[in-house]
């Protein structure tokens, strides 16, 4: 396993030995063993179908793997339920964004606010300040009444990032933010991310945006049926041709 | 011998329930609508042979048919109609406006026919004949074998026929549906149109081995529900299996426990089956 | 909340405690059954409209408020309160029973495994010779129908400043969140089966208090009145077509369909129950939000408003 080369003396936030996730017959994960140390962000790419939401999920809690380990804190959670992973601090987004479609935009990261890191503020005063803070940082501050199955998709895609930034996180989740952005939406996003980082927090970032995970990643693993091919920074990654033959040679086409 | 005898009554019974939950399946598979007036539509199928039989002079199996082709259109009216309307909403309203169906078919049935206990009480009700030792009660074991017949129609039907085609591809994915030129609407009312004759011809024979009232509905749409959970909504041949279970299983606590906890244990056995298989209810959140 | 809405329910809550001072005998019997339905609906209301759960078994917490109240009484000697608080610690004690293993279950699979529940009480109580297996118990007389039209009033105030609370607490927004996506809930933080479980208790203290208060009222309990399963049809009629997972839509629910009820049942009392099923039937149809959401909006109260209701939910 590749160490972080800029911070060897950071501590590992999250972990997984041999992670493996079968369907049925079908194996998404295949043994996969990855860390993100603190400060740290891993890019993730992979065709579609080659299992990174599966692996998000099982690092969240929404699934439950095969095989393998799931090591948070130094703490093995494989059995811890998903809300318990959030008040430990793990926050995602969903790739098919969940918004709750009843809510206002303002309650749904007021949500994160009163049960994420730790179970959260106790104030329903504290958690809304809160919200409309991670709102206007997300750029959706003049939403904030309306209902959130009023929202177009780019801005659903910033309020999945609100909601989660909302929880506190150590370790943010987030699976294809970007996605249906066009690049001026893309750049914002990248810089939204980027202003985030340091104060600890470790990042799991998938995208399909190339330059967007070389201007933010430390590491980028490269995940292909479900298996690991690839685990460097990110240059030695996108240039090797393995990589390109999986992955970016078939998007190029 | 006792046991024997328990165990045939439970299967003979059991093919019924069968063919009770085989139309919930049906509807709840396709059009993803639990339907809570199923129980209610049993009913009226049970109602309908009745006054075939006492009114008309058919005899009930005979009458079958004909009920199943009314049970069918109202079947097809109700879900074109009001169902249609809501497909596309909650769940829970979906669950609610079912309900509501549930009560307005049991209030309607007790204006019409009153809440008196009506028998189908054709002349060899209560024949018999003996197979090694044991009892077979002829009806019963017709009833048995419309039920095993009638999910056989249904497996050709979901796998051989055209239409049946059509309606798993709806159940896979509307949109599909759309594609392949069927037209959801159309085919969400022969759906449920079916569901509700295989209704039908469940309540004519369950006319004929129990009493009908117009408040059996409830009870029947939970056991029905019971059975789907076990049987699975994708095989009609393992909701029969289905059914045969939960017949057993009632027969042999009437026997060791007593007939009035019936209800109770066919409830722990509901709640059993459905913590014991969690995926599948977790699935249909 | 507008404070507007809050003064006027407090006026009308003060204006119906003054009833029984005016009111006929029969007016004050009709508004304690009526205040005993809103307290149902109102309590279905916690899980059932905040939490999304549907749950047709709500009338077995009645019961065992009914039947703790009872026994209590008549085999103990025990005064109406103390019964009322074994009321509650029964119906309590079964929420939390029942509670843990089916609100597991999502969706339909809750609610019809609530379906069996009545069933099985009843069946229960019917053998139970401290209940008085299927004959019942009768309750000492107390001809105090003023007293039990205010002992109503203030359970369903109570019940209804509970909900009010509710819809402003962090409690309340889990509950909605399960109701509104569960898996991304649990995935925020949410405790989805401690909420759930919670609400359904929470519930159960309330209808158990009105099953304490009518049985002492009606004097006479038997497993066919206490286990009453149309009690469940009512009352998720009451708050689904007055708003579910509003504050007063139940209880405005409540009090006009106990109106219509008590207008018709008069005449026929088959077609009565036939129209609470047709009433539930056009009001998912048309007003799936409820009445509240028209007395919200008086702008809403168009034909357009219910046309939209149709186009959002037909194929
Ligand atoms: N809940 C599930 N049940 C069955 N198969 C699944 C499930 N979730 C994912 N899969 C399968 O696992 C594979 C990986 O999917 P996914 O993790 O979503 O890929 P990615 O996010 O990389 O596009 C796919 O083939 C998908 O069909
Ligand atoms: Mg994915």
């Amino acid at each position: 396993m590749t160490a972080p080369a800029k911070t060897p003396a950071s501590r590992t936030v999250i972990e997984t030995r041999g992670l493996t996730k079968r369907f049925q017959g079908l194996v998404s994960v295949n043994n996969v063993s990855f860390a993100i140390a603190e400060n740290e962000t891993l890019g993730v790419i992979g065709p579609n179908g080659a299992g990174k939401t599966t692996l998000v999920n099982m690092i969240s809690g929404t699934l439950t793997p095969s095989e393998g380990e799931v090591i948070f804190d130094g703490a093995r959670i494989n059995d811890v339920p998903a809300f318990r992973r959030a008040h430990l601090g793990i926050a995602r987004t969903f790739q098919v964004m969940k918004p709750f479609p009843g809510m206002t935009v303002l309650e749904n990261v007021a949500v994160g606010a009163l049960f994420g890191r730790d179970g959260g503020v106790k104030s329903m005063a504290q958690a809304r300040e809160s919200a409309r803070e991670w709102l206007e940082f997300t750029g959706l501050g003049k939403r904030i009444g309306v209902g959130a199955d009023s929202l177009g998709g780019p801005d659903r895609k910033r309020l999945e990032f609100a909601k989660a930034l909302a929880m506190k996180p150590r370790l943010l989740l987030l699976d294809e933010v970007m996605a249906g952005l066009n690049p001026v939406e893309v750049d914002e996003v990248v810089d939204l991310i980027k202003s985030i980082r340091g104060q600890g927090l470790a990042m799991l970032v998938i995208e399909h945006v190339v330059k967007a995970i070389r201007s933010l990643s430390d590491r980028v693993m490269v995940l292909h049926h479900g298996e690991k091919i690839a685990d460097d920074d990110p240059t030695t990654v996108l240039e090797d041709p393995r990589v390109i033959e999986a992955y970016l040679g078939k998007r190029r086409t | 011998m006792v046991l024997a005898q328990i165990l045939l009554n439970g299967v003979l019974l059991g093919g019924l329930y069968g063919l009770m939950a085989l139309g919930m399946a049906l509807v709840w598979g396709v059009l993803n609508i639990v339907n809570l007036s199923h129980g209610a539509l049993i009913m009226v199928g049970g109602y309908v042979v009745y006054y075939l039989f006492t009114l008309a002079g058919i005899d009930p199996f005979l009458a079958l048919p004909i009920a199943m082709a009314v049970m069918f259109s109202l079947g097809f009216a109700l879900q074109w109609g009001l169902l249609n309307l809501v497909v596309r909403s909650k769940m829970l309203n979906t669950l609610l406006i079912t309900f509501g169906l549930d009560v307005v078919l049991t209030f309607t049935a007790q204006l019409l026919f009153s809440a008196d206990f009506r028998t189908i009480n054709p002349s060899y009700a209560g024949a018999n004949f003996a197979i090694g030792g044991l009892t077979v009660p002829t009806v019963r074991l017709a009833a048995f074998g419309v039920a095993v017949g009638l999910a056989t129609g249904i497996w050709v039907l979901l796998n051989k026929l055209p239409l049946g085609r059509a309606i798993r591809a709806t159940a896979q994915n509307l949109t599909a549906a759309r594609l392949y030129g069927v037209n959801p609407r159309m085919l969400y009312a022969v759906t449920f149109g079916i569901g509700a004759a295989l209704a039908g011809a469940a309540g004519g024979l369950y006319g004929m081995i129990s009493n009908l009232t117009p408040y059996i509905g409830a009870s029947l749409t939970a056991k029905s529900f019971v059975i789907a959970i076990i049987g699975g909504l994708a095989n009609p041949f393992n909701v029969i299996l289905g059914g045969i279970f939960v017949g057993v299983a009632e027969a042999v606590t009437a026997l060791y426990i007593g007939p009035t906890y019936t209800d109770v244990i066919s409830f722990g056995l509901l709640v059993a089956v459905l913590v014991l298989r969690p995926s599948r209810a977790v699935r249909a959140a | 909340m507008k404070t507007r809405t809050l003064i006027l329910a407090a006026a009308v809550a003060v204006a119906l405690a003054f009833v029984p001072m005016f009111g006929s005998d029969v007016m004050i019997q009709f508004g304690i059954n009526a205040l005993v339905l809103a307290v149902l609906a109102q309590s279905w209301n916690i899980l059932g409209g905040f939490g999304g759960y549907v749950s047709f078994g709500n009338s077995v917490f009645y019961g065992l408020g009914t039947y703790g109240t009872a026994i209590a009484m008549t085999t103990y000697n025990l005064p109406f309160g103390v019964g009322l608080v074994i009321g509650v610690v029964l119906a309590m004690l079964g929420a939390a029973l029942v509670g843990v293993p089916i609100l597991r279950l999502r969706g339909p699979y809750f609610a019809i495994a609530t379906l069996g529940l009545n069933g099985a009480m009843m069946a229960i109580f019917s053998n139970l010779p401290i209940a008085g297996t299927n004959i019942g118990l009768v309750l000492p007389l107390t001809r105090n129908d003023t007293m039990f039209y205010e002992l109503s009033l203030a359970l369903l105030v109570a019940c209804t400043l509970t909900v009010f609370w509710i819809s402003r607490s962090r409690y309340g927004m889990g509950l909605i969140a399960i109701r509104e996506d569960e898996d991304a809930a649990g995935t925020m933080g949410v405790n989805a089966t401690l909420y759930k479980v919670t609400a359904l208790i929470l519930a159960s203290i309330f209808t158990a208090v009105a099953g304490g208060i009518h049985a002492y009222w009606s004097t006479f309990v038997d497993p066919a009145s206490a286990f009453d399963s149309t009690l469940n049809v009512r009352m998720v009629i009451m708050c689904v077509f007055g708003g579910p997972g509003t504050v007063f839509g139940p209880v405005i629910g409540s009090f006009v369909l106990s109106t219509v009820y008590e207008v018709l049942a008069a005449q026929i009392s088959t077609a009565a129950a036939l129209l609470f099923g047709v009433v539930i039937v056009l009001a998912v149809i048309f007003m799936p939000r409820g009445l509240a959401d028209i007395m919200r909006d008086r702008a809403n109260f168009t034909l357009r408003y219910f046309i939209r209701n149709i186009r959002e939910n037909r194929l």
